[in-house]
């Protein structure tokens, strides 16, 4: 046996153990707590929302929106709230009286999503929300307007 | 004549019959024809075995003799080979190796189990209750997922609710 096998048998041991650490690490670390932002927005092709406490969505929002397959050319934001979901646990807010989300830190930046109406849960999903990712969840509303749930990821 | 008696007869030949039945082997031979001849032959076979059997003389001792044909079939005995001295190389590569090939497969467990747990990696699940028109449209450039719901339904809406509709 040469002395190159017998070192590289003898690093194999510390490859490996590096290999199972970062496993490991990346298996069962503790994940940080999501910061999300809920906004609750109106889709229409009205110049102008009839409620004059609504908003225009800011235009990073707005161009998300119009890249998307709606028809709709206006958006106007009806409510916003932050959601600090720490790690393994949920918290469910409410962006109007009749539109509660709940969301659930399942770690490696994924989340576990509940809508409710009019208090009926009517979508639970798990999306993975990294960095600069956004999650719409969108109906219809009357008169050919839609409601939009934008969760996007703050930090 | 029998084959009891001819066996008889050849017992006496041999001399290992006793007193009463050699007396009666000897009267059957002199009364029977067969039995005499028998027995002549019987004498003549004997007597030239005896004559022309050979014999061998050793030039040494009989234990002599005998030790040296033990001292070689002990040299031809095939000897086991001698195991070469195991080196620590060896011994360290008959451990690592299938401690390496074991780590590797926790490795790969490990990996497995992680993607599966893990919904980030493009496994993600839905379930819209009460809902089972819902799609899904995924914009990968902008990275906004759209989940479209056909909630509320058109008849859940009052004539006097807000066009916010949820």
């Amino acid at each position: 046996m040469t002395t190159r096998s017998c070192a590289i048998i003898l690093r194999a041991p510390l490859l490996i153990a590096l290999l199972l650490a970062a496993t490991s690490s990346r298996s069962f670390a503790a994940d940080p707590a999501l910061k999300l932002e809920a906004l609750l927005v109106w889709g229409t092709n009205d110049a102008a929302s009839p409620d004059p406490k609504h908003k225009p969505v800011e235009p990073a929002i707005r161009k998300k929106l119009q890249e998307l397959p709606l028809k709709w050319n206006n958006y106007f934001e009806v409510s916003r709230k932050g959601i600090d979901v720490p790690a393994a646990s949920s918290k469910k807010i409410s962006l109007s009286e009749k539109c509660d989300v709940e969301v659930k830190n399942l770690g490696a930046s994924t989340v576990e999503v509940s809508l409710f109406g009019r208090g009926s849960q009517v979508l639970k999903r798990n999306q993975s929300l990294p960095p600069g990712e956004t999650l719409v969840l969108a109906g219809k509303a009357p008169n050919e307007t839609a409601w939009l749930v934008v969760i996007k990821r703050v930090q | 004549m029998t084959h009891d008696s001819e066996l008889k007869l050849q017992a006496y030949v041999d001399g290992e019959l006793s007193g009463p039945e050699s007396a009666c082997a000897e009267r059957l031979i002199a009364e029977d024809q067969a039995a005499h001849a028998l027995v002549a032959e019987l004498r003549n076979t004997r007597a030239a075995l005896k004559g022309n059997e050979p014999v061998l003389t050793l030039p040494e001792t009989r234990e002599f003799y005998w030790s040296q044909i033990q001292r070689r079939i002990q040299a031809q005995a095939p000897t086991q080979p001698a195991k070469p001295a195991t080196s620590i190389a060896d011994l360290l590569r008959r451990f690592l190796v299938p401690a390496g090939a074991l780590a590797a497969l926790g490795i790969f467990c490990l990996l497995s189990v992680s993607e599966l747990q893990s919904p980030s990696g493009g496994s993600q699940s839905e379930m819209a209750l009460a809902d089972p028109a819902a799609f899904t449209y995924r914009d990968f450039e902008s990275g906004t997922t759209l989940v479209w719901l056909s909630y509320p339904a058109d008849n859940d809406y009052s004539e006097d609710e807000f066009a916010d509709g949820i």
